[in-house]
């Protein structure tokens, strides 16, 4: 459907914004409501020693102050840790979510509807109170296999990939079943085996939901403080939710221009991503993978 | 993984959901050996040596719990890789061995907190309340003098020996009273000799410091003397506790009033008159966490308004996210639009920022008198947005679409792009309207591909702790409820509020509560999958 | 009396320098030929067999973690015992500690103010302290706040407190009264008249305490050795005059909920206003921006003493420290020493917990705090006290705003945090 429209001649007066010109409407006003708290975040930031609420001119001050003195904190450390941390449970997660997926949309096997009702519903338990249990396995844990003890950067990621099947999964299972099971059974016919299936095939035609799933993953991970807060305990092993809320906890000296500054420059990998991987979430690679 | 392998899974999947029996090929695995093969025989081979590592460490340390689960879950491994059936388990097993241990375990752990006494004043063991109670009850004796002190061995008793005020050298052991020796040398007032005795080196002493710090040596036979004790292995005084601890009775008697105290079911010593000693140590309390629940009179008044609150928080808030979300993404999804990359990214900044610091923005531009949005956007006016109950309710179901709107939009922008394009382009040759393509064809479409979502997305404002805490804090309060509940509370905050703000922190409550909240939002869930008929496709 | 505190003070010289000798410290400080021989001798092979490898985990907030972080510094190179220094979040310090230690994961040392001791103490989570004569060194309220029941947990190195800050370029003189005082300000044609930074959920009942103790309501009933009990004493007809205060301050605008305190900050320093209800961690930005500010002793409003909570800052022992002696050298001849008081001082800007470094102050802003401080009340560190704070600040919030009639809606969060005190 896509490569249809570029064929189209140029749409002209009422009929353009009948059809095109009304999105950019709403597109300004999306986007209004979008940033407005954003751009009151970015002003905040480039106001040194001001605060995050007490102004309502935006942008009445414009200096750097606040971006450079992140040099002198753990800022970089921190950015450092939450890109690694997000980047492995991200990709744990689309392969792991993706291997399930496969397995329960392509075979049939006793348990199946079981496992994946269970998977749904244990993402219910409500997080908020896990910490003291989460505290008490990673000591142990710790004792036997220290890097995955307390305050370890692998230890978190191994809590999030303990949420790699969930609601990730029932995601990429609903796209699998779109993608034509007559496309591996003609592979099997040629011979090959379900392993090739899975990664030659199959991995290629879901990859906008593997996109989909691995930019989610990684947003959640980037932005996850209340486990984070449990397992890391010290400063360089902080990830940027982790320094932040620290700074956010801090009423005092509410060091908020900092704070500020930071969140902007948090929020640069995320949009870099999206970016990255706008182009495989909309490219449409299904429905030519169908015709093809 | 020989290309064997997968053949008859194509028929096993007609056969509905029965096992996955296979026809036997007639070669052996090993004489088949591709890449792939390889490739899984040293994953499973590290696999199996990190495993194997982990039972003699876990054994070494005592922790039987993991030394089982690795056993176990070494020969689930090795079993489902290895045989030639069981096609789906090799891709399950990596996932689930996760979920397992970081979910499941973590599960169960929580239930278990909720059948014990857990929180403030039951924080920890018997021997460590023990402990905690001789400890903070032991004070130096007024007036007693600092005295010169070494620590000595006797074989394995560990004992401190000591210059008296008069200059006679005393030494003794926790079980030996001290006792005056006559030969002991000492030069430049510090003893370096004692008959009997090993004198320990300060290095030596830092090794056994705990037992150092925790030794007390009786004066005489009569606890009620004193001890003589010491906190840095060279200077000693004397203490005298309060509590004497008897082991054999298991009771806890106070020297000044002869009180005796006892333990008790709820892991308190307490005696004759009701009076407990803190802290207490953990204890099983069976259904009392539970049965709490519907008795606690502060909890039952204001709970059948936070409930109705939270559905209604939580329905809305899927409503208005995917609302939202699939309203963009349908505009955008147009390919004519210029800037449509741009649109997009911009769409999913709320996404990009931490959510806990959105709703610390938006707290500030939600303020009456000074936020943004009453003196900027509307021109001075003094709206009540958080202050209001109405109101307020409003604000959060707001800004929480503003929070969630973007994770749908991302979810729906992918799910149009799987639509395939000639189903709907032959429904508009056929004339159907967009509205009608979009009601009859685009949602249903949609819906069978995100349902499971907006139920997981029920299910996670359900229990959405961080938006109200860091929003209203659960405000406007009631004023005449018995405990800081708000208009906006929904069920998780108002266990925080009770469970850890109500003065103590009691772990067992919260767990017990939690465990009830997940079997509501659970049992909704298993229904809203049910009649969307997803467990059914499936 | 002297000869005993001499040999306490040579012994505990002997361990320092055992400690600095066993971590390879080079010797060059003064007294150490005396006492070097003497611990030589004493201990025979000590010093051979010892390779000293202790390290100590202290725990510290954000707003106290550089400060910990030079001394330990200073710690190390005396004595050559390595200390790790692990910072948390202000809000969960304290209950992480009692989450730690039971585990056997908590820190040997925990720096922090004096107000979640009650909690540790009925946990049984903090060590005791002996500090032997040192005790009498430090301040009655900086020694009051880390006792609980009779018993020392800690080592107090600083106090703080609000007071009235008052910016000199708009004002000079301030009255007596605080019903005056709002009248001069309001007089003075600035935005507002005084400061007293609220919240819009939560008021602020730690930064109104002082007007509340005019009225003579304070929170808990004190008993004769000054400790506080269980009991609410902020009931009763003081309670309701100072509910009625509150409301017609609301209704007169000079308190106002929506005045959070990065407002009531910006508004001071951008010279909206003569008068701010403050404590030090503010003023120091105020005197960096140029601002010329005096502090002051709150005025009553009741027309009793106003009353700020004074916060202990310390340093408390976990009970369960596997390096109980490194731990006892650090806080009681290290810690509790006036060279390091003093250093603790100047590092971190507030009032010293030791009268002799207290004495020595020569700086206004601080000795206004002191003195402010100084018909101050200990916050109260009893485990109650968190029951209180919510109910309280919720309270104030209705009877500023006038959502409720004061005098009943006070009276019903009395009733309330009673029944709730009642129920733990």
């Amino acid at each position: 459907m896509a490569s249809q429209a570029y064929d189209q001649p140029k749409l002209r007066g009422k009929r353009w914004w009948r059809e095109v010109g009304w999105r950019h409407i709403v597109g300004i006003v999306a986007i209004a409501y979008c940033i407005l708290p954003l751009l009151y975040v970015l002003s905040a930031s480039l106001n040194p020693g001001g605060s995050l609420t007490g102004s309502n001119q935006l942008f009445r001050t414009v200096a750097a102050g606040n971006y450079t003195e992140l040099a002198d904190t753990n800022f970089g450390q921190w950015a450092l840790n939450s890109l690694v941390i997000a980047t492995v449970t991200a990709l744990g997660t689309v392969l792991m979510g993706a291997a399930a997926a496969y397995a329960f949309s392509r075979f049939r096997f006793t348990g199946r509807r079981i496992t994946l009702t269970g998977l749904l519903l244990v993402q219910m338990f409500p997080q908020v109170l896990t910490f003291v249990a989460i505290f008490l396995l990673l000591l142990s844990l710790g004792e036997v296999f220290p890097i995955l003890g307390l305050n370890s950067r692998l230890a978190l990621i191994a809590v999030y990939l303990g949420g790699a099947l969930g609601v990730n999964t029932f995601l990429m299972y609903g796209f699998f079943n779109t993608v034509p099971k007559e496309l591996d059974e003609a592979a099997k016919i040629d011979g090959a085996s379900h392993a090739q299936i899975f990664f030659t095939i199959i991995l290629r035609l879901v990859a906008p939901i593997l996109a989909v799933v691995g930019l989610l993953s990684f947003i959640t991970a980037y932005g996850e403080f209340v486990i984070a807060r449990v397992v890391l305990q010290s400063q360089d092993n902080f990830t940027l939710a982790v320094g932040l809320y620290q700074w956010a906890s801090d009423e005092r000296n509410a060091p908020w221009g900092l704070f500020a500054a930071a969140a902007v420059l948090a929020a640069i990998p995320i949009i870099a991503l999206f970016l990255f991987l706008q182009r495989f979430i909309v490219s449409g690679l299904t429905s030519g993978a169908v015709k093809g | 993984m020989s290309n064997r392998d997968s053949a008859p899974s194509g028929t096993t999947r007609r056969r509905g959901a029965s096992t996955d029996v296979e026809p036997r090929p007639n070669e052996s695995h090993a004489r088949k050996i591709g890449p792939g093969f390889l490739v899984k025989l040293v994953l499973v081979a590290l696999v199996d040596a990190l495993g194997v590592y982990g039972v003699f460490a876990a054994s070494a340390v005592g922790h039987w719990g993991i030394v089982a689960f690795l056993v176990v879950a070494l020969v689930v491994v090795n079993v489902v890789y290895f045989s030639r059936r069981m096609i789906p388990a090799k891709y399950l097993v990596p996932g689930l061995l996760f979920l397992l241990v970081y979910q499941l375990f973590v599960m169960l752990y929580t239930g278990y907190v909720s059948f014990t006494n857990y929180g403030d004043g039951h924080n920890s063991t018997k021997e460590d309340a023990i402990e905690a109670i001789l400890l903070q009850n032991d004070r130096r004796v007024e007036d007693s003098p600092s005295l010169p002190l070494v620590v000595v061995r006797d074989g394995d008793a560990l004992g401190f020996a000591v210059i008296e005020e008069d200059g006679d050298v005393a030494v003794g052991t926790a079980e030996q009273p001290l006792e005056v020796v006559d030969d002991a040398v000492v030069e430049d007032d510090t003893i370096v000799e004692v008959p009997g005795y090993d004198v320990l080196s300060f290095a030596q002493v830092v090794e056994v410091q705990r037992e150092i710090t925790d030794l007390r040596v009786p004066l005489s036979d009569d606890p009620n003397e004193g001890a003589l004790r010491t906190q840095n292995g060279s200077v000693g005084f004397i203490s005298r506790s309060f509590y004497v601890y008897d082991e054999a009775a298991d009771t806890m008697t106070n020297t000044d009033t002869g009180a005796v105290y006892r333990p008790n079911d709820e892991g308190n010593f307490v005696n004759d008159e009701g009076q407990e000693l803190t802290p207490g140590w953990r204890v099983a309390v069976g259904l009392d966490n539970y049965s709490a629940m519907f008795t606690d009179s502060r909890i039952s008044g204001s709970f059948f308004q936070v409930v109705a609150w939270t559905f209604a928080f939580a329905g809305l808030s899927v409503l208005t996210t995917f609302g939202v979300g699939l309203f963009f993404a349908i505009v955008f999804n147009d390919p004519r639009i210029r800037g449509r990359k741009v649109y997009r990214s911009l769409l999913i900044l709320p996404y990009a920022f931490p959510g806990f610091l959105a709703a610390l923005v938006w707290r500030g531009m939600l303020n009456e008198r000074f936020g943004f949005i009453n003196e900027v956007l509307l021109g001075g006016a003094s709206v009540p947005w958080l202050s209001d109950e109405w109101l307020a309710r409003f604000s959060v179901l707001f800004v929480n679409t503003w929070l969630g709107f973007p994770y749908m939009f991302l979810i729906c922008t992918g799910a149009l792009q799987s639509i395939p394009g000639d189903v709907i382009e032959s429904a508009r040759m056929d004339g159907a309207g967009p509205l009608r393509i979009f009601r009859s064809m685009t949602l249903p479409l949609l819906l069978v591909s995100t349902a499971p979502l907006l139920i997981s997305t029920f299910a996670f404002n359900f229990n959405n702790f961080t938006l109200i805490y860091m929003l209203t804090g659960g405000g406007p309060n009631f004023p005449d409820a018995p405990i800081p509940v708000g208009a906006t509370d929904i069920l998780i905050s108002m266990v925080y509020s009770i469970a850890f703000e109500g003065g103590s922190r009691d772990y067992g409550l919260a767990s017990a509560m939690s465990i009830m909240i997940f079997i509501v939002v659970g049992f909704i869930s298993y229904l809203g999958f049910r009649r969307t008929r997803t467990l059914e496709e499936i | 009396m002297t000869m005993r505190r001499s040999i306490t003070i040579a012994a505990a010289a002997g361990l320092t320098l055992t400690l600095a000798a066993c971590g390879g410290g080079d010797g060059g400080s003064e007294p150490t030929t005396d006492a070097q021989e003497t611990t030589d001798s004493a201990t025979g092979g000590a010093t051979e067999g010892g390779e000293l490898t202790g390290t100590l985990t202290i725990w510290a907030d954000e707003t106290r973690v550089d400060l910990v972080e030079d001394i330990s510094a200073e710690f190390t190179a005396e004595t050559g015992v390595e200390v790790e220094v692990v910072q948390k979040a202000s809000a969960d310090i304290g209950t992480e500690f009692i989450t730690a230690v039971p585990s056997g994961e908590g820190p040997d040392i925990i720096v922090s103010a004096h107000d979640g001791l009650g909690g540790w103490v009925t946990n049984g989570v903090v060590g005791t302290v002996e500090l032997g004569d040192t005790a009498e060194e430090f301040s009655p309220a900086a020694l009051a706040g880390v006792t609980y029941d009779g018993q020392v947990y800690g080592v107090p190195y600083a106090i703080e407190n609000i007071a009235l800050v008052r910016n000199n370029e708009l004002v000079s003189e301030t009255p007596a009264t605080w019903d005056e005082l709002v009248a001069q300000a309001t007089g003075l044609g600035t935005e507002y008249s005084v400061l007293v930074q609220q919240d819009p959920a939560a008021s602020d009942p730690y930064h109104l305490y002082p007007l509340q103790t005019s009225f003579g309501a304070p929170v808990f009933a004190q008993s004769a050795d000054g400790s506080y009990t269980s009991e609410l004493a902020m009931g009763g007809e003081q309670g309701v005059a100072f509910a009625e205060f509150l409301a017609a301050q609301g209704a007169a605008g000079v308190l106002d909920v929506n005045i959070t305190a990065d407002v009531a900050k910006e508004a001071f320093l951008a010279g909206e206003s003569a008068y701010m209800v403050t404590g030090p961690w503010n003023v120091t930005e105020f005197v960096d921006a140029g601002l010329d500010v005096s502090v002051l002793p709150v005025p009553t409003a009741g027309g009793e003493e106003a009353q700020p909570f004074v916060g202990v800052q310390g340093f408390f022992p976990n009970i369960d420290s596997e390096n109980a002696l490194l731990v006892n050298e650090f806080l009681v001849n290290f810690i509790a020493t006036p060279d390091v008081q003093t250093q603790l001082f100047e590092l971190g800007g507030r009032v010293p917990a030791m009268t002799e470094v207290a004495e020595g102050l020569d700086d206004p802003i601080l000795e206004g705090f002191n003195e402010a401080g100084a018909t101050g009340v200990p916050m109260p560190a009893i485990p109650e006290m968190s029951a209180v704070w919510e109910f309280w600040g919720a309270a104030e919030v209705d009877i500023i705003t006038g959502n409720a009639p004061a005098a009943e809606r006070w009276t019903t969060m009395v009733e309330n945090v009673e029944a709730a005190i009642a129920a733990n």
